[in-house]
């Protein structure tokens, strides 16, 4: 137990170191010169603010070591540097976006779950009869639609042809809400605000479709996953003792059945998080939604090379310490696995 | 060559046939084969089929509907877009581009992926987890992330983001590879190879190869369609393909300048690319079934 | 295989029962309501800075001009004619050269969190804003870029003789000659009022820089909170002088896409768009709960040659080099019929307007010739630069670049179309780097002057306007004159010379003068299309 915990601290620790690296390095990579790429500031600036106090230490003629040791001290204190965009703080803006990226692919993925799994079971269940061959061929239509196109499609026909939902944004700008945890729905329960259950209403309107967007292509593949994995499980020699021993599917599927098809499933979902993330992050650009996603793209028009930088360390953090959190909570439950199953879906 | 059977000797059909008769016995999955194979002819005789130059620009005929349309006309059967170029056109060369560019990404991916993947497999110690872990970390980098990093560095454009997508297709082949390998070295076969002296090498090509090829195929339909609906996305953003370029994700992200009054525009590039990835999935699908199914009997 | 006995009602009921509670919750949902406390407007970009004394461009005049601050003169929202405004009243001396204004008393300036004012607007506060421009030596000259395209490019700083306080509310104004269009200047966007005690204020902090950031004015609106390329918000500036029904809060929703706009205006997310695409706007007309205006343009949009670099400093190959495009077809494509083929580069509602000018003609066959016998052979390569910005006078300059690109195919020229980030591209034209442009100009105020001089005089080079260029004395000489006449007759003569000399040494090619539109929704009251310059919210309400 310890010795797992070890290891994966262990791991998670090079990975992040290795990542710390590569984003210094893009700063030498990126065109442009390397301290501005750091620090969002042009050389100008930097050299007036270093004439303005000495506190600030701007050594350019430092050997590289010394650079990437000062670099990594004032990321730990929280100085990102600045966008080269809007001169704003990067940490800041990556703390405004990254939440409200978590926030729609986590919405996305429970609503996946909710309906995918239990979709799952059922065509495992009627394998090879009418509702198995439908929920597969919707399936593969709903796994094969581009996220994009289909984000489109919704809102030609919920937003422009019905005039029902909003499709942009995550919160009407006419309400203001201040931002605590970055989360929408959070916020506004804790914010102080007037009418709250209508503000509620319209952050909700604005969620539904990209929510929908995301969850459509996330929740064929839980449906896959699950299937497989429920038929497997049925076909495996314990299900068949139970039957034997009399019990009826019902019981089978309650006491044997669920627990020991779910099980498998886990690391497979956790190995479509980046899939799920690339999704959520075309989606924003699409609906406006003041995301990671949108925001690094954004960047990328604008040739913000200090934002993409900040930026990429950011998500490919989050991305490595979720994953690697997960596979390690799987080996901790269950020892005797050796690494993450990559099964097919 | 027709045989004189002189024995009712039942004739026991090679593993590869086995799969294609129970592919066959599959009549979506063929179908969705059928629709495969059209992509691939308009990939190889594109130039052929399509009635226009992609880029012609005629001023005259700006935003014709389609034919079925009652404004529309014959000679844009999918009518025309806000430059006047013939969308049919421009779908079948973006049907070439994205389809010939995933094809091409996905047999590169897969030649590193085998390479890089075989000598995981073969090797062990500190090499084998080395790949393990860097491998793991790509894998856990969303595409996208990827590609904008390599396109910051080295600008937009379609090869930049065809590296990206490369990168990121590469480590599910050497998974699939490693694990294969490992597999099999623990086989009877292989271990009679090796006791005749075989090298590693000799090993790998000559005796673990020749069983992965379906896997590998099967794992190569799953590659296309992640990286057909990539490096659309990617063309979308205007990351990848630049205007004019017909890719079909560019031209989705030019016809919404254009969506309310020439829907068509978004429908038709957006509805190729769905039945590229719908019929590469099925098809994909289908072979997975009928490995399944052999392997069962 | 193993044997099912049951089958699982359970999931169904699950599925029917969540089902009917989203159709229930539907309902709610759909049911959009409109808060009549704000405006949201879609604008279609950032600003670069919240004055406009900084900048001639759209974004920021539309962020800025009528939202932030006042003018001594306005136009008439209807009628176009200059009307008082923080000036109560004028007296101009018989010779023409001394303006004397008496101010509008209790108007109350911005109060935000960093800055309370202590008093009202009064001439300080005058001799304080144009002198920003108007003199290096001023405290804020050089604060910002430092550089003030408008009046820079009007010469206006050398115009202006003297700038005196008579009294507390009465100013004087000097010129160095006759300029009949100096009030109407005045009453642009770009000849805003500072609030001097901000000044001040911020000098004694040592933050010079905020008073182009977080600004303070006397407009009917203040800002409370701009976020880039996210959002602008205002909120009601109570003390507003003038006794217009102000809403709560005005939102700029910045957003690149016309499309998108078009589709926030469409779903209410927008209450008014910025630049409605002229390809859509037979959409916007066939919606019950929109409306279109239209006004014709004050606006030219052209492709500019630079003329300080061969071979585009020969009037022959600029000639050959517009033959060889169909204007007409441009007009059709770009502009969907909404704008007028231009001949000047005033439009032909301006009085100085000429139609007997040298024309040019569609002729590929000709343009080849020509430009072989001026030693530009197959193969020529040269750029277009197309402005990344949707501009009504040039909805969509990149498509456009690739027509004439198409175009100049036919004739054996190479074409590169090049276009950068907007602040960069604005930068690099100024620096000359480019062959040509597909750029244009909007007038800030019915003056032909307002066309001539900024576009291509020899001192719009340096303040960054004139994308030709394209400097001559003669040309210079015509348009100083035609300001020394008041008499409309007379000073036509003048642009009327100045027009043939235009079309005879062509340094840009007039396209087209585009309608200029404005799109909102039923709800809103009292939004008019500014004749010249910014949108303005004050007095627009919402049902």
């Amino acid at each position: 137990m310890v010795n797992i915990l070890l290891r994966y601290t262990n791991l998670i620790i090079i990975t992040l170191f290795i990542l710390s690296l590569l984003s210094f390095s893009l700063a030498y990579l990126f065109p442009g010169n390397p301290i501005e790429v750091l620090t969002g500031l042009k050389l100008e600036e930097l050299q007036k603010l270093q004439n303005q106090s000495a506190n600030i230490a701007y050594k350019p003629e430092g050997s590289v070591l010394s650079q990437y040791g000062h670099y990594m001290s004032e990321l730990f204190s929280g100085n990102w540097g600045v966008s080269f965009n809007s001169g704003q703080p990067l940490y800041e803006e990556i703390m405004l976006s990254l939440p409200a990226s978590i926030e729609l692919s986590a919405y996305a993925l429970t609503l996946s779950l909710l309906v995918g799994l239990p979709l799952g079971f059922l065509a495992a269940l009627r394998h090879h009869r009418a509702t198995d061959y439908t929920l597969l061929s919707i399936s593969v239509v709903g796994y094969s639609i581009p996220v994009f196109w289909l984000a489109l499609i919704l809102i030609l026909v919920f937003s422009l042809q019905f005039g029902w939902l909003p499709l942009s944004g995550r919160l009407s700008l006419i309400f203001e809400v201040p931002s605590n945890t970055g989360f929408v729905l959070l916020d506004i329960l804790l914010a102080d605000i007037e009418d709250k259950p209508s503000v509620f209403l319209d952050a909700f309107r604005h969620l539904i479709l990209p929510t929908l967007s995301i969850a459509i292509v996330t929740t064929t593949l839980i449906l896959r996953i699950t299937r497989r994995s429920v038929i497997e499980t049925l076909n495996s020699e314990f299900i068949q003792a139970a039957y034997a021993r009399g019990l009826t599917t019902r019981q089978v599927l309650m006491r044997h059945g669920i627990r020991n098809a779910l099980v498998p499933i886990l690391p497979l979902l956790a190995m479509q998080f980046p899939t799920l993330l690339t999704n959520a992050m075309i989606v924003e650009t699409i609906f406006s939604w003041p995301g990671i996603g949108n925001w690094l793209i954004q960047a990328i028009y604008q040739q913000d090379y200090s934002a993409i930088r900040a930026g990429m360390l950011a998500v490919s953090v989050f991305v490595v310490i979720f994953t690697m959190s997960i596979d390690m909570f799987l080996r901790l439950t269950d020892p005797k696995r050796k690494k993450i199953e990559r099964g097919t879906i | 060559m027709a045989r004189f059977n002189l024995y009712q000797e039942e004739q026991h059909p090679s593993p590869l046939q086995y799969t294609w008769l129970e592919f066959q016995k599959n009549h979506i999955a063929m179908g969705g084969l059928v629709c495969l194979m059209l992509f691939i002819l308009i990939t190889i005789f594109c130039p052929l089929l399509a009635p226009f130059e992609p880029n012609l620009q005629k001023t005259g005929n700006i935003l014709v509907p389609p034919s079925w349309d009652p404004n529309g006309g014959i000679s844009h059967i999918f009518g025309t877009d806000g430059l006047g170029r013939d969308i049919l056109s421009r779908v079948l060369y973006g049907c070439r581009m994205t389809f010939g560019i995933s094809i091409l990404l996905v047999v590169f991916a897969l030649l590193i992926g085998v390479g890089l993947g075989a000598t995981a497999g073969m090797s062990k110690g500190f090499r084998s987890s080395f790949v393990n872990h860097t491998l793991d970390s790509i894998q856990a980098i969303p595409t996208i992330l990827i590609a904008i990093i390599i396109i910051a560095i080295l600008g937009t454009g379609l090869v930049n983001s065809m590296w990206a997508i490369a990168l990121a297709l590469i480590p599910q082949f050497v998974h699939q590879t490693r694990d294969f390998v490992r597999r099999e070295l623990s086989k009877e076969y292989v271990m009679a190879a090796r006791l005749d002296g075989a090298s590693k090498i000799q090993l790998f090509v000559r005796s673990i190869l020749p069983n992965m090829g379906e896997t590998l195929v099967m794992q190569a339909t799953l590659a296309l369609s992640i990286a057909i609906l990539d490096i659309s996305a990617l063309g979308f953003l205007n990351l990848g393909a630049q205007t004019p370029s017909s890719e079909l994700g560019a031209l989705l992200s030019q016809g919404i300048e254009v969506v309310y009054i020439a829907p068509w525009n978004i429908a038709l590039p957006g509805g190729a690319l769905f039945l590229m990835v719908v019929s590469v999935n099925i098809v994909g699908d289908g072979l997975r079934s009928a490995l399944r199914n052999r392997l069962l009997h | 295989m193993i044997k099912r006995h049951h089958t699982p009602y359970s999931i169904y009921k699950v599925l029917i029962f969540s089902f009917s509670m989203a159709l229930c919750a539907c309902d709610a949902l759909i049911t959009s309501k409109t808060d009549p406390n704000g405006i949201v407007y879609c604008s279609e970009g950032s600003p670069a800075s919240f004055n406009p004394q900084l900048d001639t461009f759209g974004t920021t005049v539309d962020a800025s001009s009528h939202q932030l601050y006042d003018r001594l003169l306005d136009f008439d929202q209807t009628s176009g004619e200059i009307v008082p405004a923080l000036a109560t009243s004028w007296i101009i001396s018989p010779d023409g050269k001394t303006y004397t204004f008496q101010l509008r008393k209790k108007v109350a300036f911005h109060k935000i969190a960093t800055f309370t004012p202590s008093r009202y607007f009064n001439a300080d506060d005058v001799l304080f804003s144009f002198n920003r421009w108007r003199l290096p030596t001023h405290p804020y000259h050089k604060v910002s870029s430092g550089r003030y395209p408008y009046t820079d490019s009007l010469n206006l700083n050398k115009l202006i003789k003297s700038i005196k306080r008579l009294n507390g509310y009465r100013v004087e104004i000097t010129l160095q000659k006759r300029e009949s269009s100096f009030l109407a200047n005045l009453a642009t966007d770009f000849a805003i009022i500072l609030s001097a005690e901000y000044g001040d204020t911020l000098i004694t902090r040592n933050q010079q820089q905020l008073i182009d950031t977080l600004p303070v004015g006397t407009g009917p609106y203040k800002l409370s909170e701009f976020r880039q390329d996210q959002y602008i918000r205002y909120t009601q500036h109570p003390d507003y002088w003038r006794k217009n029904k102000l809403t709560d809060k005005l939102i700029f929703d910045i957003t690149p896409s016309s499309s998108l706009r078009l589709a926030k205006l469409i779903t209410g997310e927008c209450d008014a768009i910025a630049l409605p695409a002229h390809s859509e706007l037979e959409v916007v007309r066939q919606q019950d709960n929109l409306i279109l205006d239209e006004k014709p343009g004050l606006n030219i949009g052209f492709w500019a040659f630079n003329t300080a670099k061969p071979p585009f400093n020969n009037p022959e190959v600029r000639r050959a080099l517009s033959m060889a495009i169909d204007r007409n077809a441009l007009l059709e494509t770009i502009y969907f019929d909404s704008a007028i083929a231009a001949k000047n580069i005033v439009p032909p509602t301006s009085w100085a307007f000429q139609a007997d000018v040298k024309k040019v003609n569609f002729n590929p066959i000709s343009a080849k010739k020509i430009l072989q016998d001026n030693g530009i052979t197959e193969g020529f390569t040269m750029n277009v630069w197309a402005m990344p910005v949707k501009r009504t006078y040039n909805p969509n300059a990149i498509k456009m670049a690739e027509l004439i690109k198409g175009y100049l195919r036919e004739v054996g020229i190479n074409v590169n179309i090049v276009t950068h980030k907007w602040s960069t591209f604005r930068e690099r034209l100024t620096q000359g780097l480019h062959d040509s442009v597909l750029i244009g100009w909007s007038a800030d105020n019915g003056d032909p002057d307002n066309f001539f001089r900024p576009l291509l005089s020899c001192a719009a080079i340096k303040s960054g306007t004139n994308r030709a260029m394209w400097c001559s004395k003669e040309f210079d000489e015509l348009i100083n004159e035609a300001l020394d006449y008041s008499d409309i007759q007379e000073r036509a003569y003048f642009y009327g010379k100045a027009n043939e000399l235009l079309a005879e040494q062509l340094p840009l090619l007039p396209i087209a003068h585009a309608s200029r539109y404005q799109a909102y929704r039923k709800e809103l009251d009292g939004l008019v299309i500014n004749p010249y310059g910014g949108i303005r919210f004050g007095g627009v309400t919402k049902n």
